[in-house]
């Protein structure tokens, strides 16, 4: 649905995006996953029309944005980070507002069911000015949503959102992520990436570092943390002949044990010996995120 | 065509759900008024004085001619107050990307904002509507000479909406593009002048047909020239077509 292809954006002599290149498949819900300033609004706004490439292509189903970007932006429902709102108009007009230049057949339908949608009938009469920053978000998602389309590009949406904020806008997107909508979600939440979507592209200094499924990330992840009283050579030896270990590193009083499978077990038996005070769990998406990020910046 | 009605009207709604909008309507209304009124008092004293009060064939093209010469330099300063926020404030706002992302082509655009705050403009104009009334009290106004000094103050303030949109393009400081566009109003305004300094020949001509003075001159008079016509065309056509390449560059920067 999605295919971007070598997309390069340059700021002057700056790279804001090098070579960038991923793609979605029908219904996909892709999590955008890297620090600030990484380029992951800068490929959100080629993906949606409001930036050119310096050099590459993106592709919605089948129709190059450069090219035809009135075609795209038909069925494509962007919401950048900061709401495209007008806080001189009430909920309902600008929505009935984004829906008209959208192209919608039926405004007032499709206003209607945008604003049940993300639950802002209630305040539908409201001035935008007069909402919290929660439910200007909402609305900047209703201006996405409110033709119905096939792909949703949402930049950072529960950013600057109080927790219970956040919990209701994750439920909202998930519930649009149902069926065969196709979805790019960027934040810096982890939780949001690993309860949303089922695939991440991590990019950091404009570069992708991982595109891959999230069970694969967390399975090439298997990383057990061990507190030893007394860490020594021998302990590092006595881990490290644990069968199927493929690497200890000793620090202090730490040993980090990377393998393919989950040893826990085993290791703990080994460890033992040498004063075993905690085990950790396994690598979390987090652990393996900033892993990912640190190792590309020490490249 | 849907889409500029919609961005036309959001646009002109969105001077009445703010200050600006509002007064420059009210000044707009109350300038006009008092030079209408300080126009009829002298013209009433100089009558009175010749006895002939609402017996000179030329009273509406004098007085019409005699407030719109005064309204033109009011809307002269007063068009880019209401138009420096129409890109500026949609691009400092962020609120552009909505315009940017939707299906809609730069043209359109430009069109629905050049549309919606030249609607509002209209109002103003609307609102000097008692004139007509008072001069047909006076006597039998020749109609053709309101159309025509009402149409030419239109075209009038479209050309400095264009002005103004264009401005209003270059940048997201609504503060410079005030500036900016009062410059680019005054110059095209005054060049008449300058014409005047210039000594006769091809580049008095240019000078003077670039002069919006002239041209306009002649329409508050109800006189519509083909040429006059052709250069408030060619004015909004141009300023039109430039911020459409502005709004297109915004896709691009």
């Amino acid at each position: 649905m999605i295919e971007v292809q070598g997309l390069t954006k340059r700021y002057g002599t700056n790279l804001a995006i090098e070579n960038v290149t991923f793609s979605v498949e029908k219904g996909g819900v892709v999590g955008f996953l890297g620090p600030n300033g990484a380029g992951k609004s800068t490929t959100m706004r080629v993906i949606a029309g409001s930036l050119g490439a310096s050099s590459g292509t993106a592709k919605v189903a089948g129709f190059d944005v450069a090219e035809n970007p009135r075609a795209v932006q038909a069925m494509l429902g962007y919401a950048p980070e900061v709401p495209p709102i007008y806080t001189n108009m009430t909920v309902r007009d600008y929505v009935s507002f984004a829906a008209t230049i959208k192209g919608v057949g039926d405004v007032a339908k499709a206003t209607d069911r945008a604003l049940d949608r993300v639950g802002l009938a209630s305040v539908a009469g409201k001035l935008i000015d007069h909402l919290s920053k929660g439910y200007r978000q909402r609305v900047g998602l209703a201006q996405a949503l409110v033709h119905d389309p096939q792909v949703l590009v949402l930049d950072e949406p529960t950013s600057g959102l109080d927790p219970a904020q956040r919990v209701e806008i994750r439920e909202l997107i998930r519930e649009l992520a149902a069926g065969e909508r196709t979805v790019i979600l960027s934040t810096h939440v982890l939780g949001e990436i690993e309860a949303i979507c089922n695939r991440v592209v991590v990019i950091n200094h404009g570069r992708i570092v991982v595109d891959d499924k999230i069970n694969n990330l967390a399975a090439a992840g298997k990383t057990v943390r061990l507190e030893l009283a007394r860490p020594s050579p021998a302990a590092h030896a006595a881990l490290a002949a644990v069968p199927g270990v493929e690497s200890v590193e000793l620090t202090g009083s730490s040993a980090v044990v990377r393998s393919d499978n989950d040893l826990r077990e085993q290791l703990a038996a080994a460890a033992v010996p040498f004063g075993l005070l905690e085990l950790g769990g396994r690598e979390r998406l987090e652990d393996i995120y900033l892993r990912l990020i640190s190792a590309q910046g020490a490249a | 065509m849907k889409a500029i009605v919609a961005i036309a009207r959001r646009e002109a709604a969105a001077y009445f759900a703010g200050p600006i909008g509002w007064i420059c309507l009210v000044l707009f209304a109350l300038l006009a008024g008092m030079f209408f009124s300080i126009m009829l008092v002298g013209y009433a004293s100089q009558a009175s004085q010749m006895g002939n009060m609402g017996q000179d064939e030329n009273v509406t093209e004098m007085l019409l001619q005699g407030l719109f010469g005064n309204l033109s330099v009011i809307a002269l300063l007063m068009m880019p107050a209401l138009t420096m926020g129409l890109i500026a404030a949609d691009r400092r706002e962020r609120s552009v990307e909505l315009l940017l992302t939707s299906p809609v082509s730069s043209a359109q655009i430009v069109l629905g904002k050049f549309l919606g705050a030249l609607g509002f403009a209209t109002v103003m104009v609307l609102t000097t509507l008692y004139v007509p009334v008072a001069l047909a009290l006076m006597g039998e106004p020749d109609p053709g000479v309101f159309y025509a000094s009402y149409g030419g103050f239109v075209v009038l303030m479209a050309v400095f909406v264009s002005i103004g949109l264009f401005t209003s393009s270059v940048t997201e400081n609504q503060l410079v593009a005030l500036a900016l566009g009062f410059s680019i109003n005054l110059s095209v305004w005054i060049m008449g002048w300058l014409g005047q300094m210039v000594p006769a020949g091809a580049v008095k001509s240019v000078v003077e047909h670039l002069s919006m003075l002239s041209h306009f001159e002649q329409l508050s008079k109800g006189v519509v020239h083909t040429n006059d016509v052709v250069y408030f065309v060619t004015v909004i056509g141009f300023f039109l077509f430039a911020t459409t390449q502005r709004v297109e560059a915004l896709r691009w920067r």
